[in-house]
């Protein structure tokens, strides 16, 4: 059952995922080629110096990429959804509801999760070509907030795209809006690094919040 | 599980909601509360006190800025040569500007240069480059397993002259990896005098690069001895290297040349929360810790010896109007931020007393005035209950904005 | 084994403070097929709704193969076909990829009704459902659920968008595949001309309260509708309470009621309502509905 759910999501998502990979893909190219360019510039060293005793970020470009990922993978999932209520075909379906609604959200962080650890990598890779383990790892302690903030934006904008009531949308996207910031908040390079646990844990934890508006669609609250 | 869900909500919306809602009402309400500034005068040998255009000598005389001037006549030189009013001599001393200038010196250190995210890597300078500029050199060193220095250029780590100073750490009895690597990592300095660095058995050292060849001096002293902190100094006596913070949180200095380690005799200080600034002039060291809302000055003669204090405190911020009014709405706050690190994290604080409990309560019975009309089964909301009586304006938000409506 | 596939019981529900209605009971029996009639907001859909669990009623319950409806297992939601009201279904797929979206999810899948009926249509492989006309879309969710063979079916007003003649067609079709398989079919439609030829027993809803619940032959032989003219057109007999419904142009009567020809002779006779042109009307089912629930 699950590899058919997996089948209608990814028909609904392929496209938009394809792009948006592409799209954090070329972010990061040109953000590298922005860094071969400062350093042809102004010389490695000085850059580097800025890099560690300014804490300048050669990458905060990205910052809020992953999160419109995330927001864009919700709304391309769950709007489809929800037009004439569709939902209910796969609330019909011979299974179990919250699988069904577990699957399509694993599918939803699991493809968000491929997009973000392939450009990641690609990250990661092109950061060590050009700086010292240290800065990398500031470098990656600072941004994975931001992707992580993607995953919780993923789960908050699903779980208002499928609230039936539009009251109570709005109610949830006061809360979002509150709580997304949090992964966003302007520390120094490194600064998350005792919050990036916990920070990851929440994410975790509120990636099953579609649960609540899916029970609440199925109980026909309107 | 669908519960949970809504209670994994309604948690991360109190989360929310305490760092946001106290933030705004600070915003709003929120008043700056104004530090004081004191320095140890060397003509009424007693404190000058100011606190914004407001300046008392210690006994609580107003002053004027002129009379405030020649009270600090070192820190004003410029503006009393001006006027035409700078002594010749004070305390018997000749006044000779150069000379001045030459035992001035200031230091500052926060609780946020101790903890944080600080930086590893560093560019080791070349100390005796008979060239006026310094230069910024093309790699960066880190103390690990070895010493070991990265070219910028390259990215890749400079086999021979990590060997070359690894070696000399290592016959200096070096324990790597390093624990505090201290500098001046920038070009803007008088002279470069390398980096004062601690090892993993708490030992300390020299390093520094002449000719390009290392130069390690290791700092003799007693292995209780620890440092948390230290920080390099670039002033133009041209005396010392660092001052340095003791795991006991004294304050140290380290002389130039014969490596001695002076403490001053300062207790009760706390680097942690509390910012240091040391005012140094021909005659004194003034000794400032600002707290929260405190501050506390020792005086000390050039031979580290103290000849006064002073300490002060002022209302804080929540034993203000602001602060009352805080007390009976928030039962806590959470920040992101922290007036002590850089780190960002969930500081937690909890209001003082239970004034708040009085709002939950109240909120507890709206709360129940709310669902009352649902004729609900009161048993299935004991947890939102629960939450509105610990969390207060939190909870009571966080449960109405997620309704509690499960059917059989 | 209880021989009703689905049994409600005492159904009340209200939307906010609005009545939708109050101790509904329903019974449909293996095999047979309700047509459950009613005006636009009468709350056929919540019917609908409730049945399948997306709607929790205020009181009352509905057994769906002796499974109470909120709670549907997965083997019984299995074996019920549903639906939804303007054939909604995934409009972003195209035939291929909605049958094989679907197909892994029945044991019982058969594709042939479905490729029969797709071999009708007149679109590409690869057309998406939401590039497709009304009737197509309907062809393909009718399709889908014929596939699916079910034991009971729910048809949430199944002949929107269908040609006449094809509509004809599919319910000849329905109704032969039903009782040749001993399927129940629980449907609404607002076109009820159709549901003359299809269902075995009829429920009719007006806001708030049941009107009819019965073999539709029970129906149209009980109901009936007379027209005379009244000598004295001041005479005002909606009041009775035979009467059911009653529209009066002038003197002219057009009166409907579950009492016979006889019943009604006999009162016009003993209340002294001298009439003329008294005549019984022949009346199908779409008549008949009109004259139990009103022309507004």
């Amino acid at each position: 059952m699950w590899k058919s759910i997996i089948y209608k999501e990814w028909l609904k998502v392929r496209w938009y995922l394809i792009a948006a990979t592409l799209l954090l893909g070329i972010f990061v190219s040109y953000m590298f080629i922005n860094v071969q360019h400062t350093i042809a510039f102004m010389q490695a060293n000085n850059y580097w110096n800025v890099i560690v005793f300014r804490k300048e970020q050669y990458f905060h470009l990205i910052k809020y990429l992953p999160l419109l990922i995330g927001i864009g993978i919700a709304i391309a999932q769950y709007v489809p959804e929800i037009i004439q209520k569709r939902i209910k075909l796969s609330f019909h379906l011979p299974n179990n509801e919250n699988k069904i609604i577990l699957t399509m959200m694993g599918f939803g962080n699991l493809s968000l999760l491929a997009c973000f650890s392939i450009v990641f990598l690609i990250f990661v890779g092109l950061s060590n070509y050009f700086f010292p383990y240290e800065i990398v790892n500031e470098a990656i302690v600072t941004i994975l907030p931001w992707f992580i903030g993607g995953l919780a934006g993923y789960s908050l904008v699903s779980l208002i795209v499928l609230e039936p009531i539009w009251k109570y949308k709005m109610f949830y996207m006061v809360v979002a809006a509150l709580f997304i910031p949090i992964y966003y908040e302007s520390g120094v390079s490194g600064a998350f690094e005792p919050i990036n646990f916990k920070l990851t844990i929440i994410a975790l934890l509120i990636s099953v919040s579609l649960l609540f508006s899916a029970y609440r669609f199925r109980k026909g609250e309107m | 599980m669908e519960k949970i869900s809504r209670y994994i909500l309604v948690f991360i919306t109190i989360l929310a909601f305490s760092i946001f809602l106290p933030e705004f009402y600070w915003m709003s309400f929120g008043k700056p509360i104004k530090s004081e500034f004191v320095l140890y005068s060397c003509i009424d040998n007693d404190f000058i006190i100011s606190q914004g255009p407001k300046t008392t000598d210690n006994k609580g005389n107003k002053l004027t800025v002129q009379q405030k001037e020649q009270k600090l006549p070192l820190l004003n030189m410029r503006q009393l040569m001006l006027d035409g009013i700078f002594p010749d001599s004070i305390n018997g001393v000749e006044m000779d500007p150069h000379v001045i200038g030459v035992h001035k010196s200031f230091f500052r250190s926060q609780p946020k240069d101790i903890v944080g995210p600080l930086p590893r890597i560093f560019p080791l300078f070349e100390s005796e480059s008979g060239r006026v500029k310094l230069e910024l050199p093309n790699d960066f060193f880190r103390i690990s397993w070895r010493m070991e220095f990265i070219d910028t250029e390259t990215n890749s780590i400079n086999e021979e002259k990590s060997r070359m100073f690894s070696a000399v750490l290592q016959k200096r009895g070096f324990a790597f990896p390093a624990k505090l690597i201290a500098g001046i990592p920038t070009t803007r300095k008088s002279c470069d005098e390398g980096y004062v660095v601690t090892d993993s058995d708490d030992q300390l050292f020299h390093i520094k690069m002449i000719k390009g060849r290392p130069y390690v001096q290791k700092v003799k002293k007693s292995d209780d001895l620890k440092f948390k902190h230290i920080a390099c100094v670039d002033f133009r006596d041209k005396k010392y290297y660092s001052y340095m913070i003791s795991n006991e949180n004294e304050i140290y200095i380290l002389t130039q040349d014969d490596y001695e380690l002076i403490k001053f005799p300062i207790k009760g200080f706390n680097p942690e929360k509390e910012e240091l600034r040391i005012f140094g002039d021909i005659f004194n060291y003034n000794i400032i810790r600002i707290g929260k809302n405190y501050i506390n000055v020792d005086a000390l003669n050039k031979k580290y010896e103290k000849i006064a204090n002073y300490s002060n405190s002022w209302s804080s911020r929540d034993e203000k109007t602001e602060g009352k009014v805080f007390s009976y709405i928030f039962p806590a706050q959470i920040s992101m931020f922290s007036g002590y690190t850089d780190f960002v994290n969930f500081y937690f604080t909890r209001t003082k007393g239970f004034n708040w409990l009085i709002f939950n309560i109240l909120l507890v019975f709206a709360h129940f005035m709310i669902i009352k009309p649902r004729k609900v089964n009161y048993k299935n909301h004991l947890i939102d209950f629960s939450l509105i009586f610990i969390t207060g304006i939190f909870g009571f938000l966080s449960v109405n904005l997620f309704q509690n409506k499960f059917f059989k | 084994m209880n021989d009703n596939v689905i049994e409600c019981k005492n159904l009340t529900h209200y939307y906010g403070k609005k009545l939708v209605y109050e101790n509904l009971n329903i019974n449909v029996k293996r095999g047979s097929i309700l047509g459950l009639l009613g005006k636009n907001g009468a709350g056929k859909t919540t019917t609908i709704n409730i049945l399948n669990g997306f709607l929790q009623p205020r009181s009352g319950e509905c057994l769906i193969f002796g499974e109470n409806s909120q709670h549907l297992t997965p083997i019984t939601k299995g074996r019920i076909g549903f639906l939804i009201e303007g054939h909604v279904q995934y409009a972003f797929m195209d035939i291929h990829q909605i049958e094989k979206f679907y197909s892994r999810f029945y044991k019982k899948w058969n594709n042939e009704p479905y490729w029969d009926l797709m071999s009708k249509l007149k679109v590409t492989p690869t057309q998406k459902l939401s590039t497709m006309s009304c009737g197509q879309r309907s062809q393909v969710a009718l399709g889908l659920i014929l596939a699916q063979d079910p034991d009971l079916l729910i048809l949430d007003d199944f002949s929107m968008g269908l040609d006449p003649g094809y509509r004809r067609l599919f319910i000849d079709y329905l109704r032969e595949y039903a009782k040749s398989n001993n399927k129940t079919i629980f449907t609404t439609s607002h076109i009820i001309s159709d549901m003359e030829r299809l269902i075995d027993d009829v429920l009719i809803m007006d806001y708030n309260r049941v009107l009819a619940q019965c073999p539709v032959k029970q129906f149209m032989d009980t109901f009936n509708q007379f027209t005379f003219e009244l000598d004295n057109p001041n005479i005002d007999i909606s009041k009775e309470k035979f009467v059911v419904n009653i529209d009066k142009i002038k003197n002219k009567i057009e009166l409907n009621t579950f009492e016979t020809e006889a019943f009604v002779k006999n009162f016009l006779l003993k209340e002294n309502i001298s009439v003329k042109n008294f005549k019984k009307v022949n009346l199908n089912l779409e008549d008949a509905f009109i004259g139990l629930t009103g022309k507004y």
